[in-house]
């Protein structure tokens, strides 16, 4: 049910991520969710794909992956960037 | 133009804005000595009836106020206010749990150094609650013995999060095939060490002592 608050919170802190790398696209990012984060993650799947849609975010990729306990963490974001 | 793919590796909360509001909060309300319980549970198991109870057992000098939260309505306000101690609603307006910047604006204006017990209860539901940190020492579950004992297994995080459960209407239990032990042996699964009090906010059995575990120290 607050998925979508979630997904809203994971597109927020990738565009924080991406301040100190301009010119960078965003390809993937990596999440953890805990079983007893009280996060379904089929329904953040969904979410997500449903605020991206039609946004520079588009084609980024949300990576979840199963956790221990109550876990709800970042942990990678991967970036394509133009070299110099 | 070529380009290079590049790994940032995070450690970063999905919530941490809200985790850290709610670390601001903590900090606020242990400098008043105040201590914040947020009260979770299912829609109708009982959170403002036992806030009624609770509120009309209390003397009227106790230094105590409650923020309630619904998605419409201020209808819970309107029943909590008639004892006389500071009540706020906040209406999420949709939002199916409050979350750190709700519970702050609603404090906005109240002194802290007038309180030691506030409570706060939250959005009837027992999913998305578990996420959001607001500033409590404590989360408090409430199950009624209505709903089902299979309850902690199916919402697992509520109860692993929490620190005591209260187990309410238990004056219904010669009505309903509910099976308290089990209901015991389930939280207990997830959570080890959560306290158990039980109690009927129609008769009033068990409410001495919940409370004493109000009284006692955090």
């Amino acid at each position: 049910m607050h998925e979508l608050g979630i997904a809203n919170s994971i597109l927020e802190a990738v565009k924080t991520e991406l301040q100190p790398h301009p010119g960078a696209r965003p390809v993937r990012i990596a999440v953890t969710v805990g079983a007893l984060s009280g996060v379904d993650r089929d329904s953040l799947a969904f979410c997500f794909e449903a605020i991206v849609k039609g946004t520079p975010f588009e084609l980024l990729a949300l990576d979840l992956k199963e956790a221990a306990a109550d876990e709800l963490q970042l942990t990678c974001l991967e970036l394509e960037e133009p070299t110099p | 133009m070529s380009t290079t793919t590049t790994k940032v590796p995070l450690e970063r909360k999905v919530l941490s804005e809200n985790d850290r509001l709610a670390a601001e909060l903590r900090a606020e309300f242990a400098r008043h000595g105040i201590r914040c319980l947020n009260l979770i549970s299912s829609p109708g198991s009982g959170k403002t009836a036992l806030l009624e109870r609770t509120l009309g057992a209390f003397d009227p000098a106790m230094r105590v106020a409650v923020l309630t939260g619904d998605i419409q309505t201020d209808a819970d306000a309107r029943r909590l206010e008639r004892y006389g101690f500071p009540v706020r609603q906040i209406t999420t307006a949709g939002a199916c749990h409050l979350d750190a910047r709700m519970v702050a604006k609603a404090l906005e204006g109240w002194d802290l150094a007038q309180l030691d017990l506030l409570f706060i209860e939250n959005v009837g539901n027992l999913v998305c609650p578990t996420s959001y940190d607001l500033g409590e020492v404590a989360k408090v579950v409430l199950l009624s013995v209505a709903e089902g004992e299979e309850k902690p297994l199916k919402y697992p995080g509520i109860f692993f999060k929490s620190k005591l459960m209260v187990l309410t209407k238990i004056d219904l239990l010669p009505y309903v095939p509910f099976r308290l032990d089990d209901a015991i042996a389930n939280a207990r699964a997830i959570q080890p060490d959560i306290e158990i009090l039980r109690v009927s906010n129609t008769t009033g059995e068990g409410l001495e002592t919940w409370m004493e575990w109000l009284r006692r120290p955090a």
